[in-house]
């Protein structure tokens, strides 16, 4: 909205300025009128991208000044809890001694068993078991301000203070519409190019197959010029090009998180319908309970080693530049999904139009002929003859 | 063709003809936005129970497979027996306090993974439970707190997203735009007419007076063009009083000077009316439209804060995540009810979609609205900025 005004400004003011100085010389205006082109492109298409990723950047330091202020009561009381589940197992083993096994392991089960339940309870109420520094990390703050602007919502991380839910909804409202401009933008711009490559292609294809059929056409310019303004992108053009950018992020995201296959085309296909159930999110592996699910199912088998470090320890590593490009799948798919939106409704319009003509032919057809069968001959005869 | 289809029918009955055509209306109607509503409501219980049953199958498939799942309490157990049997000076009361937290961490960690991995299948994909996940994905909400964990379940949902997904996009669409027509339809039976009686003919006066405006310009024009002439051929009488002037003009000068006065006359009443009238068309519809949006989200704030126990803040934040179609699932309707009361979930369930189904058309309307008013607004700045630019050139 206020990238629109102030790029309506501009223009006025170079529009105003170009008039002014129109009579001294046409090479200069000519200059002018580029850069102002230039310029315009750069504030609708590229200043809208770099806008996004500065607001982004912005939200994901702000989350992290607030949500690191959090303090979870739980955690104290979890560790005071471990203790004393510590201090009766001592107490038991001082007890029974290690010589009745049957009583002491009684004993211990009952403890082990109250503990869980106390856990449990715990958990359903929201306790995650990291400090807010753990989990707040600047990559996951960042990934966490993507899923708000974009409505993709994993919820793998989720503000807890007061103040952190209110400037989630105040960042919410400033920063959808912000993302649904970049999504109009994004889509039109990608829209129009991909249509001006499939246009060439299909011009080339098409002279190279029945040349001799498109020098007649030629030959009145008109009827070239016609037939190019004609073509349509059709639809499947548009599924291919989805569906080869979902089977790139589930090869990319299934090697680097070691998921299968399945559960990546999952993600990816969640992720861009913006659904976002958040039960498999990449890049921030070391944030949520919810994450050592899709870790730990992989390194189950040896259960040994710690799979939680050993798979932080790989993680945090390359984290980053995983985040980045992370970052930019999720947007510049979110262009593609509206270049797909723009395109497949113009063809979806053109084949409406063209199947309401259809039946509306068909339907005089069988109107007429009815009214032939039932013996009103002159109606027949007008209407076909 | 049309032609020839509209002198066929009129050969015909024409009353029934009309009946005929009111009916189609009719139907088309009934489809367009009833037709719709259910079609939404129907395709998100029939997804309720395919995944329901997907998911209990695939869950009871998966159980029989898979031998008994280890026990988490024994194997901590048996560690912790082995600790205490390796370690059997019981002088050394910190080692072993530490040993056996570090162990229970474990065991909690695994407690917890455990009830993140599948927290009681059967309450989870009760029909309710799916109705809410079903709806879910068609709105794209996506709380995650239910989501499949069979193969067959994920595939069948990226299906049912597919085509779902579209279907409720028309739905926004198709009731945004119904609920945008009466809305103002409503707003301007009810609020315009309050304010001041006669919509109609203060219509009537400014399009009279648009009409006049044009032609008083176009004298005005005319006008100047003739003192031009009539300067260039006698400075004196020009620079002489305008009554002066006036004599000398011919009889359509007078004509617009009359329109100018009658204009003049008109002026104060007439345009502090329209300006009235322009803020009450403009800028009142885009705050009525953030009041709307803030009254419902708080109205479903104090819904489930009653329900949920939950506070107002967090009642609020949960109804604007939701219907920004965010959906973080860490705050999720039902939850505690489900296990307290049977009956109480089902209602909660049956309102809570509904609010959700509502909320989203209700923000499309608003939305709808908005664009209205904002694509109004820029065009009369771009005016604005156009013409102050032209007047200091």
């Amino acid at each position: 909205m206020s990238k629109s005004m102030r790029n309506s400004r501009h223009n006025s003011r170079a529009e105003s300025s170009n008039s002014s100085s129109s009579p001294s010389n046409p090479p200069r205006k000519r200059v002018k009128r580029c850069c102002r082109n230039f310029v315009t492109f750069m504030c609708t298409q590229v200043g809208v991208g770099a806008l996004i990723v500065l607001y982004a950047i912005f939200g994901a330091l702000s989350f992290m000044h607030i949500e690191r202020k959090y303090v979870d009561e739980n955690t104290a009381y979890v560790s005071e809890l471990r203790h004393n589940c510590a201090e009766k197992m001592w107490n038991i083993t001082e007890k029974f001694n290690t010589f009745d096994r049957s009583e002491w392991q009684n004993n211990t089960l009952d403890i082990l068993q109250q503990y869980q339940t106390e856990i449990a309870t715990l958990i359903k109420n929201g306790y995650v078991g990291r400090t807010p520094e753990q989990i707040w990390s600047f990559p996951a703050a960042l990934m966490f301000c993507l899923s708000v602007i974009t409505m993709i919502g994993y919820g793998n991380m989720v503000p807890r203070t007061p103040w952190g839910k209110g400037f989630t909804v105040i960042y919410a409202t400033f920063g959808i519409p912000l993302y649904i401009l970049y999504f109009l933008n994004m889509g039109k711009v990608l829209a129009r190019s991909f249509k001006f490559l499939y246009r060439s292609l299909h011009e080339c294809a098409q002279e190279r197959n029945k040349y001799e059929s498109r020098l007649d056409a030629l030959e009145n310019g008109s009827l070239g010029a016609l037939q190019r303004k004609k073509i349509i992108v059709p639809s499947t053009a548009c599924l291919w090009v989805i569906i080869s950018y979902i089977i790139t992020g589930t090869i990319m995201f299934a090697n680097w998180e070691k998921w299968s296959f399945l559960n990546s085309f999952y993600f990816c296909m969640t992720s861009l319908c913006k659904i976002g159930f958040g039960d498999f999110v990449p890049g921030a592996s070391l944030i949520t309970a919810a994450d050592i699910d899709a870790a730990s199912l992989k390194i189950k088998e040896d259960a040994s080693a710690d799979p939680e470090d050993l798979f932080n320890m790989q993680l945090i590593t390359d984290q980053n530049s995983k985040l980045a490009i992370n970052f930019f799948y999720m947007l510049i798919g979110m262009g593609l999904v509206s270049m797909c939106y723009n395109l497949m409704r113009e063809a979806v319009r053109m084949k409406i139009k063209e199947i309401k003509e259809d039946t509306k032919l068909c339907l005089e057809d069988t109107r007429a002929r009815f009214m032939g069968c039932c013996g009103t001959r002159e109606y027949y005869d007008e209407d076909y003859y | 063709m049309s032609s020839r289809r509209s002198s066929f029918r009129k050969r015909q009955k024409p009353p029934f003809e009309r009946f005929k055509d009111r009916c189609r209306q009719f139907t088309a109607f009934m489809f367009s936005n009833v037709g719709i509503i259910l079609l939404v409501i129907i395709y998100t219980i029939g997804g309720a129970f395919i995944f329901q049953a997907i998911e209990l199958f695939e869950y009871e498939r998966f159980n029989k497979h898979k031998t008994i799942k280890p026990n988490i309490t024994a194997k901590c157990l048996q560690k912790i027996w082995d600790i205490t049997v390796q370690n059997i000076s019981f002088f050394d009361n910190i080692y072993y306090k530490e040993r056996v937290n570090e162990i229970l961490l474990e065991f909690q960690r695994e407690v917890a993974h455990e009830n993140l991995i599948d927290p009681d299948i059967d309450k989870q994909w009760s029909f309710s439970g799916a109705f809410l996940y079903s709806l879910t994905v068609i709105t794209t909400i996506g709380y995650g707190n239910i989501s499949p964990k069979s193969d067959w379940g994920k595939l069948v949902t990226i299906l049912y997203a597919i085509i779902g997904m579209p279907l409720f996009l028309l739905y926004l669409s198709n009731i945004g735009d119904v609920l945008a027509k009466s809305f103002k339809w409503i707003y301007s039976k009810v609020c315009l007419c309050r304010i001041c009686p006669g919509v109609a003919r203060r219509r009537i006066i400014r399009e009279r007076r648009k009409l006049r405006q044009l032609a008083m310009s176009k004298a005005l024009q005319d006008m100047e063009s003739r003192r031009y002439t009539s300067s260039s051929s006698d400075s004196r009488s020009s620079n002489s009083s305008s009554s002066s002037y006036y004599s000398e003009e011919t009889e359509t000068s007078t004509q617009s000077m009359s329109a100018l006065e009658n204009f003049e006359e008109e002026n104060d009443s007439d345009i502090e009316r329209e300006i009235r009238m322009n803020t009450d068309e403009i800028t009142v519809p885009l705050m009525v439209c953030v009041v709307i949006m803030i009254s419902y989200i708080l109205a479903g704030a104090i819904l489930f804060s009653r329900w949920e126990e939950w506070g107002y803040l967090d009642g609020s934040y949960f109804c604007f995540i939701s219907l920004s179609s965010i959906g973080f699932g860490d705050l999720v309707p039902g939850e505690r009810v489900i296990t307290a009361d049977k009956d109480k979930v089902e209602v909660s369930f049956i309102l809570c979609a509904v609010y959700l189904l509502l909320g989203m058309a209700l923000i499309a309307m608003c939305f709808n609205l908005m664009q209205e008013q904002v694509i109004h607004n820029v065009r009369a700045i771009k005016r604005a900025f156009k013409s102050c630019f032209g007047c200091r050139r």
